[in-house]
């Protein structure tokens, strides 16, 4: 019959369209790969990201570009990288903003899932918050916390990075699990929320303990409180939430993702390059001197921590009344 | 003293060692260079240069960072001299006069002053911040949010002072440069304001792409319906030096201008933007030439070139001493000191001694170098205005789209410069002036910021910017401002109405 293809041929066409595909995966990395950042330069994600970047650089031989697109609650470059090919070229440093709070924060604004549209690769670095107050503020502890927001009006100023962070939510949920009154403060970053709680505008602040950490070694700062689970092994005179009898625990993480469908070999590649290379002496120096952990997790381990990150913060965004629709 | 000139000896043994001297270099001339570009701003570069300080000693990284950061803010002039291209907020103030100077044919006076003015202001200020550094911060501490406002309030009433025509445009002008500001996310409640859905508005309108449109595009598009203006700049290139009269009007607008910016510049966030704007007021309320405001008064360049220098090198005090970096750029640093496992704070002079002392003394050594990269290119620069607009205009808006571009990578944004652009040509054909716009846009969020976060710490209680002795002064101060503008224009009615 005319017309009619040959299935061999057929089959031999299917395998050359696929070709493609398995032989990028084979030549991996083919030319330089971009780390895309959803937030700023300057910023602990833009901080981790160019650290990795540059361990990777080392350990793939080609040139890892660390590229910020900043904007919607870090959700713009993360969607950038969501609608990207799945090649392993472009990847996004994916992190507690953009793949756990602002999902839910900016509802049907956002176009991507955060666990399906993406390939979970690998966690990065973990760190805790932690709680700290003015030096003369007469707060030693959760418990002194818990008592001035009682006696005052509208509860006690408390302080964060900005409406809708990490920081703003735990101190939702704290304020939540044990029904006090708070006035939240949102500040442009924690640099000038900082200078708040030191100049004794604001009694406290919930920060990330890598911009805290040398405030609070320099005494500038007093730390009553680590959302860990465990003490921080750089911070051993820090008692945890749990420890003062507050059933919280928090962590921010900043880890490495891609588009869905990357191929296998590429995310263990990049998964066991990452792991090694942040379990490195150097980066663990590092890692401690910010109040960091080094990430140690399996892609599908990693995959279950956002889908359950995604789940946990959801609630307690509704309850923040920081929404953006 | 004695300890001052020791420690700032120790200071110099650093900064002169080969290799901080090197990178010193390395960093005033990329500084220079992404300055006069437009729109390729320090932010941008630095970070892509925080990967080489890994390996470097924290000291050369943080010495070729500061000289990137005060080598754009020189090179920044040049561009809004030359062309009309703020890149910077302080450089705004800087194309009032300075462009109008390069109109009449003395672009190479006003590059000669932007340099020299910036150099001593930069001097002086370096000693400023090793004297009293650790003193200053209980100043930066003691400023609450109250405090901020007033002081935002403050230069928006003043900035109403810039107009060179109508003060009712400018007011004008300067309210709907702060409604511009409003565009993005709500700081306070995270919600998204006048943003019609478009993720690309969510953080707000950039500064650079307002500026870059206002000024740049809009002047091109001027100078294009006007063929006879575009062979002004070409026929008229004078001495490049300063005449001795000039030098005359410029000291004092200079002197005064550091003292203005060395104490401004200690407030983190706003404090170097206020600087320059500031100075321009003063000289324009002091100078003995007031009429010559407008086209091209060497005072409007001599005294904001200088404050805000000043306080680029001031901002420095609240990174140093406390660890609260005042601007992206600070943060940056703050980035880079931390990944060398050093925090900036009250304990580093003590703990880092090489590091402190030797940014410092290296300071002073950026501004010699930066004069000396700098004065010898003015002939080169006021050549590049003989080129032929043919050529040039097509030039500078591709630098332009680049530059804008490279700030978020983002096309969109480059659509909205060329919106500003044609905006601007709107307004200018309104005789409504940018500057004011642009003042409003950038105290405009600050002032509002600040507003809230006093009046959700005082529940609601308005007294808060009266009790506080900072923010009366400053309100009051404000309200004599107020007064002194409105009295003329009141003054000037009756006369016109007695002459009838």
């Amino acid at each position: 019959m005319p017309g009619r293809i040959p299935r061999r041929v057929l089959l031999g066409a299917t395998s050359l369209l696929a070709m493609p595909m398995a032989a990028r995966a084979q030549s991996w990395p083919n030319g330089p790969i971009r780390i895309v950042v959803p937030f700023a330069p300057g910023g602990s994600t833009d901080l981790s990201a160019r650290f990795l970047a540059d361990g990777l650089t080392q350990r793939l031989g080609v040139s890892v570009i660390v590229e910020n697109r900043p904007g919607a609650g870090a959700t713009t470059g993360s969607q950038v990288v969501a609608d990207a090919a799945p090649d392993g070229q472009t990847l996004v440093m994916s992190n507690i903003a953009s793949h756990a709070i602002s999902p839910t924060l900016y509802g049907n604004r956002v176009r991507y899932d955060p666990v399906r549209s993406f390939t979970h690769i690998a966690m990065v670095i973990t760190n805790p918050s932690v709680w700290v107050v003015n030096k003369d503020s007469g707060i030693n502890s959760l418990d002194d916390l818990v008592r001035m927001a009682k006696g005052k009006q509208g509860g006690l100023d408390m302080a964060s990075s900005g409406a809708g962070s990490s920081n703003h939510l735990l101190i939702v949920r704290f304020c939540q699990q044990n029904g006090i009154d708070y006035t939240h403060v949102p500040f442009r970053g924690a640099g000038p929320a900082m200078q708040a709680v030191i100049a004794g505008q604001v009694p406290m602040m919930s920060d990330s303990l890598p911009s805290a950490a040398g405030h609070v070694r320099q005494g500038n700062v007093r730390a009553i409180a680590m959302s860990s689970a465990e003490r921080h092994p750089s911070f051993p005179e820090v008692p945890t939430f749990k420890e003062q009898g507050f059933d919280l625990v928090s962590t921010s993480w900043f880890a490495l993702s891609g588009p869905a469908g990357m191929p296998a070999p590429v995310v263990e590649r990049l998964n066991r390059e990452t792991r090694e290379f942040v379990a490195t002496p150097a980066a663990q120096t590092r890692f401690a001197e910010l109040g960091g952990s080094a990430g140690d997790m399996t892609p599908q381990a990693f995959t279950d921590f956002v889908a359950a990150e995604v789940a946990r913060w959801a609630p307690v965004v509704r309850a923040s009344g920081a929404t953006v629709n | 003293m004695e300890l001052l000139l020791t420690n700032l000896g120790h200071g110099m043994s650093v900064a002169l060692s080969f290799e901080n001297l090197l990178f010193c270099f390395i960093g005033c001339l990329i500084g220079t260079a992404i300055g006069v570009l437009p729109g390729i701003g320090p932010v941008a570069t630095i970070s892509l240069l925080l990967p080489i300080t890994f390996g470097q000693p924290a000291t050369t990284a943080i010495i070729m960072l500061a000289g990137i950061y005060y080598g754009a803010q020189y090179g920044g002039s040049t561009t809004a001299i030359l062309l009309n291209l703020p890149g910077e907020v302080s450089s705004v103030v800087t194309t009032l006069e300075g462009y109008k100077m390069a109109r009449r044919g003395r672009a190479g006076a006003a590059l000669t002053i932007a340099a020299v003015g910036s150099f001593f202001a930069g001097s002086v200020a370096t000693i400023f911040v090793a004297a009293s550094g650790p003193l200053l911060t209980s100043v930066a501490l003691s400023f609450g949010p109250a405090d901020y406002f007033s002081l935002m309030l403050l230069g928006l009433i003043i900035s109403a002072v810039l107009a060179q025509g109508s003060v009712v445009k400018a007011i004008a002008m300067v309210v709907l440069g702060v409604s511009l500001g409003l565009v993005g996310t709500d700081v306070q409640t995270g919600q998204q304001r006048f943003t019609f859905g478009i993720p690309e508005l969510s953080d707000g309108i950039g500064f650079v792409t307002i500026a870059m449109g206002m000024f740049g595009i809009a002047e091109i598009i001027l100078n294009l319906e006007r063929p006879e203006s575009r062979s002004v700049l070409t026929t008229k290139v004078e001495s490049l030096w300063l005449t001795r009269e000039e030098a005359m009007r410029a000291i004092p607008s200079v002197l005064r201008g550091t003292a203005l910016g060395s104490v401004l510049g200690i407030l983190p966030g706003g404090g170097a933007a206020l600087s320059a704007f500031g100075s321009y007021m003063m000289e324009r309320r002091l100078s003995k030439y007031k009429h010559e405001f407008g086209t091209g008064a060497i005072e409007g360049v001599a005294g904001p070139e200088s404050a805000n220098n000043a306080a680029s090198q001031t901002s420095f005090i609240p990174l140093l001493t406390l660890g609260i970096p005042g601007n992206a750029v600070m943060a940056l640093m703050v980035g880079a000191l931390i990944i060398q496992g050093i925090q900036p704070g009250p304990r580093m002079v003590e703990a880092q001694p090489d590091l402190f002392w030797g940014l410092i003394a290296s300071m002073w050594v950026g501004n010699l170098m930066l004069l000396i990269i700098n004065l010898p290119m003015i002939g080169m620069w006021v050549k590049l205005l003989q080129v032929p607009y043919k050529f040039m205009y097509p030039a500078i808006l591709t630098f332009c789209a680049i530059g804008v571009y490279s700030i978020n990578n983002n096309v969109f944004d480059v659509y909205q410069m060329l919106a500003f652009g044609i905006f601007g040509y709107l307004c200018s054909k309104l005789k409504m002036e940018p500057a004011p716009l642009l003042i409003g846009f950038v105290l405009g969020p600050m002032m509002e910021e600040h507003l809230r976060r006093a009046m959700l710490l005082s529940r609601g209680d308005v007294m808060v910017f009266f009790e506080r002795p900072i923010s009366a002064t400053l309100l009051g101060i404000g309200f004599i401002a107020l007064l002194t503008m409105l009295l003329p224009n009141i003054r000037k009615k009756k006369d016109s109405a007695l002459a009838e």
